[in-house]
């Protein structure tokens, strides 16, 4: 995939990874205490213990985020950027469609010469067939 | 189980009735369309320019240069990212209620981000191009000196099957 569309696509997951991240975050939280009138929630036994233990959750998921940030980055350090603009652009395609025409035209002459050759030898191949054929005597 | 049949074909078919004997009888096909038309309700156009970010309604984040550079722009425009992030992070345990303006002000970094990108879309089709360009002048080369070689080959041989014929 070309350079520009890695990075639309690394744009896309970072923006993935940020609502999951805050997503998974507030799906999963434990309750809090709100005032110090109500006792103490009791932690829920249903809790997500299936792949991380709640309080590496946004380690991981920062750490996550922190990884396609700097895979961003390294995307835009390997863009091709080449200097000199539009104008130095379409200055280089204007050079390079004479010298484009050029060779053209002088592969046609090449060609032209080349298939007139082959004609003839082609004729002459013709007449030494015709002679071979006209000097066989049948037996 | 009911079934919907193919819509009808369009009724100007009857004006293509003599096609076969006389081509200029019928209608010519409408031309192209240019400038603006609507589609199932919406507007479209026929030119293919990017609309620019104050178009859209979007706060234009980086330098309106006419040359921006696009790696310093969108390094920082990432800082800018994980900035805002880190923020609404804060913002929701802190003040969960004001995460609408933190939430407008990512998507408009988002918004940006993917406007830079596509702003390079141009520049890379004439880099494109150009590199195409290259690669087809080597190939005329290499044909032309492919073609100059047999040709001198063949002259070789025919040279040396008339010296054989004449030998004998």
């Amino acid at each position: 995939m070309d350079i520009i569309s890695q990075l639309q696509e690394q744009v896309n997951s970072i923006a993935a990874i940020t609502f999951n991240a805050f997503g998974t975050l507030q799906r999963d939280a434990p309750p809090v205490q709100l005032s110090p009138n109500y006792p103490e929630p009791a932690a829920t036994t249903t809790a997500t213990d299936d792949a991380t233990p709640f309080p590496e959750q946004p380690k991981q998921l920062s750490a996550g985020l922190v990884k396609a940030a700097k895979q961003f980055d390294a995307l835009v350090a390997a863009l091709p950027l080449s200097e000199g603009g539009e104008e130095a652009q379409l200055k280089r395609i204007a050079e390079l469609q004479v010298e484009n025409y050029i060779i053209g035209q002088e592969l046609q002459k090449q060609l032209e010469a080349a298939e007139k050759e082959l004609k003839q030898v082609q004729e002459l191949f013709g007449q030494a067939a015709d002679n071979c054929l006209n000097m066989k005597k049948p037996e | 189980m009911a079934t919907a049949t193919y819509p009808p074909p369009p009724p100007y078919y009857r004006l293509y009735k003599d096609y076969s004997e006389n081509p200029n009888s019928a209608p010519e096909p409408p031309p192209p369309i240019e400038g603006t038309y609507v589609c199932f309700g919406g507007n479209y156009t026929t030119e293919d320019v990017l609309p620019s970010l104050e178009e859209q309604g979007v706060p234009q984040l980086y330098p309106k240069d006419s040359n921006v550079d696009y790696k310093k722009e969108l390094r920082s425009l990432n800082r800018e990212l994980q900035l805002h992030i880190l923020e609404l992070a804060d913002v929701l345990v802190e003040r969960p209620s004001q995460y609408a303006k933190r939430i407008g002000e990512i998507s408009s970094i988002f918004k940006n981000l993917h406007h830079l990108l596509n702003s390079l879309r141009p520049h890379q089709a004439r880099a494109t191009l150009i590199h195409i360009m290259e690669l087809q002048i080597q190939q005329r080369k290499q044909a032309v000196e492919d073609i100059k070689r047999r040709r001198e080959e063949a002259q070789r041989l025919l040279k040396d099957a008339f010296v054989t014929l004449d030998g004998q």
